[in-house]
């Protein structure tokens, strides 16, 4: 009889705890049923201007969309983080071409600050007066890297890995002119100049809180590299075939950081010398950031928003010796 | 004793159960209440949230900024004449990042339509959905090229013609669908064709806009050189600047040149002839239309250059076939 009480007993002690916990359980989930709801409720995500215009005649989405196309850049916000673009660049011929290409990308972001960083003695005036032509928010920067002077032509030393200079320089702008009790929040983002940006990428990064993450395509010779993404949302490793043990084994178009981190460890920059092929952008990250505080964008790692595309060196055989073409106009 | 204890044992435990109730109930009660979602709310989700209705306050308050500028400036948008640009695209890896940048550009240019003629037996998904996106006025066609005229997997590029086809479908459709137009606007516009490979400033689309009939200017980084470009003298074309077959008639890339509309429907024959020798592609199509007089050059006289030539490498593969030779390639679902 005792024996039955006990168990009674025990029985009511469980009981309420094991329908306690199920129910929280439950209650974890219901609260993102209920966002969902919410955020259904506030006012449709970004509409594009011929979606909101789809009711109405031919003649009116003809004229807003020449309204949305009109105004570039679009206007400055109070209120969105501001996204520092660092792109190295080189005189080459293709220059002129892929800067204004991306200067054209560039014109549809909002509170987008440009940071084009030359590798040259001096400021170029074929970037110079393009920058300023655009009209974009922007600051021109430049260094040379050291050239190798043992080996013929114009290489640059081979054991700095290119571009590390002059994205160096750029976090040194960005450490002197913000300071680090400075409020104004802003993302800093490594664009190259040859590769292709969907606007949609810029959105996903200026929700950055630490460093956030996503897909690369045709990079380490594949499809795409991305970073693997567990259930909970978590950065567990990478999804690469070369050298996917690297700390961090993503391309530098595949990863934006807070402003905030890079003012707070003002000791982090890519790594100069001695850093193996692969691992200059884990010689940044690995000072500001680990795998777990990683953000994971783009629906979890699953689009592609970033090509990593490159432009075919042009053959330029007719020019000869002394050169066919008038070296005034500029290309 | 033992009854004692016993008896102790058992307050405690309906004690115990009591309070495990009330926890319980009061957990049902919050369950069923409104919860207070900023707490259990993710912090990312609420920004996203906000700055999606920041992008949105932001769009609008454009738009109302243009609509104050209206009256200031002179109606002449109506009569603006239309760019139709027509781009023949084929797939492969390169295909979708080429066409997100060409269309970033493009989206700058007001009254601008952009004709994409897939090389294909049937419109894919892929550009399908691209274009319904890409926020441009558009028209998508598809025609594939015949397969003795195609270029194989190892040719040179310029073995054969490309886009001869899908370039002649474009002016197809244009022609087709102008004759149903009314009124004399529809009539006025200018055609461009632009491979989904090249770079084009914004100022180009400017330049080409009033053309009478056909209006030509320099292409930086083609047919070998720097930039190549007719050379202009009091105003008018008399030699063109080239470093190959300079004897053409027309030695222009096909991205040096605009057509205006009205020439294109009053020579409804004038096409690209797919069998034409290297480099007389645009020769082929140029040559019914206008005598080298005739054309109007643009960019300060030919000396600009607004254009560019670019060719975008094919991607290194060799992983990602060895990994599918292994059944382990990438996931296919994931749109490149």
């Amino acid at each position: 009889m005792p024996k039955r009480r006990d168990i009674l007993a025990i029985v009511l002690i469980v009981l309420p705890w094991t329908l306690l916990i199920t129910v929280w359980h439950q209650s974890a989930i219901t609260p993102l049923l209920a966002t969902r709801k919410v955020s259904k409720t506030h006012p449709p995500p970004r509409i594009p201007p011929d979606e909101s215009c789809s009711l109405q005649n031919r003649d009116i989405v003809e004229v807003v969309r020449t309204e949305y196309v009109y105004s570039r850049p679009p206007p400055w916000s109070d209120v969105l983080p501001t996204i520092h673009v660092i792109t190295p660049t080189y005189s080459r011929p293709v220059q002129k071409a892929e800067l204004t290409r991306l200067a054209n990308t560039f014109l549809h972001v909002p509170n987008l600050h440009w940071i084009l960083v030359e590798d040259s003695q001096r400021r170029t005036s074929l970037v110079s007066h393009l920058l300023q032509d655009t009209g974009l928010n922007y600051t021109h920067l430049n260094v040379e890297t050291p050239r190798n002077y043992k080996v013929r032509g114009d290489t640059r030393d081979p054991r700095i890995p290119r571009g590390t200079m002059q994205r160096n320089l750029a976090l040194r702008w960005l450490r002197e002119t913000f300071s680090v009790n400075n409020s104004q929040p802003g993302i800093v983002y490594f664009a190259d100049d040859d590769n292709t940006y969907s606007l949609e990428l810029f959105e996903e990064m200026r929700s950055t809180r630490k460093v956030s993450v996503w897909p690369v395509a045709f990079v380490g010779g594949l499809r795409y590299e991305s970073p693997k993404v567990n259930t909970q949302g978590k950065v567990y490793g990478w999804k690469t075939v070369f050298d996917p043990h690297r700390p961090f084994a993503i391309d530098m178009a595949g990863f934006a950081v807070n402003l905030r981190l890079i003012l707070y460890k003002p000791q982090a920059y890519f790594k100069l010398r001695g850093v193996k092929g692969g691992y200059q952008e884990s010689s940044l990250l690995k000072e500001l950031v680990t795998l777990n505080d990683l953000e994971p964008k783009a629906a979890n790692c699953t689009k592609i928003l970033v090509w990593h595309t490159r432009t075919e060196k042009p053959v330029l055989v007719n020019e000869g010796k002394k050169g066919f073409t008038d070296s005034n106009v500029e290309i | 004793m033992a009854a004692r204890m016993k008896l102790k044992l058992k307050t405690v435990f309906v004690l115990y159960f009591m309070v495990s109730l009330m926890g319980l109930v009061y957990a049902l009660m919050q369950l069923g209440q409104r919860c207070d979602c900023t707490e259990h709310d993710l912090p990312k989700e609420r920004t996203i949230s906000r700055l999606r209705g920041e992008l949105h306050r932001l769009q609008e308050q454009m738009r109302k900024s243009e609509a104050t500028k209206q009256p200031q400036k002179q109606p002449a948008k109506p009569s603006l004449p239309t760019i139709f640009v027509i781009t023949p695209t084929y797939a492969r890896l390169v295909q979708k990042a080429e066409l997100t940048r060409l269309s970033q550009t493009l989206l700058h240019v007001p009254q601008l339509h952009w004709i994409l003629v897939e090389d294909s037996p049937h419109k894919t998904p892929l550009v399908t959905d691209f274009l319904a996106k890409s926020g441009l006025s558009y028209t998508h066609l598809h025609t594939p090229t015949p397969k003795d005229r195609k270029l194989q997997e190892g040719d040179p590029s310029w073995l054969k013609p490309r886009g001869a086809e899908q370039r002649n479908e474009g002016l197809r459709w244009l022609r087709e669908d102008r004759r149903a137009q009314q009124g004399a606007d529809s009539q006025q516009g200018v055609v461009y064709f632009a491979d989904d490979d090249n770079t084009y400033s914004l100022q180009l689309f400017e330049e080409m806009r009033n053309t009478q009939r056909v209006s030509v200017w320099p292409v930086g980084l083609v047919g070998g050189m720097r930039y190549e470009r007719p050379v202009v003298e009091g105003g008018k074309v008399v030699r063109f600047h080239t470093g190959w077959r300079p004897s053409r008639p027309f030695p222009l890339d096909m991205a040096g040149f605009a057509v205006s509309l009205r020439l294109v429907l009053d020579n409804q024959d004038a096409c690209f002839d797919g069998d034409a020798p290297m480099g007389f592609l645009e020769s082929s199509f140029l040559q019914g239309l206008v005598t080298m007089d005739e054309l109007e050059p643009k960019a300060d006289n030919c000396s600009k250059v607004l254009v560019w030539h670019t060719r975008t490498e094919k991607p290194k593969m060799k992983r990602e076939e060895a990994l599918q030779a292994q059944g382990l390639g990438s996931d296919t679902a994931v749109e490149v």
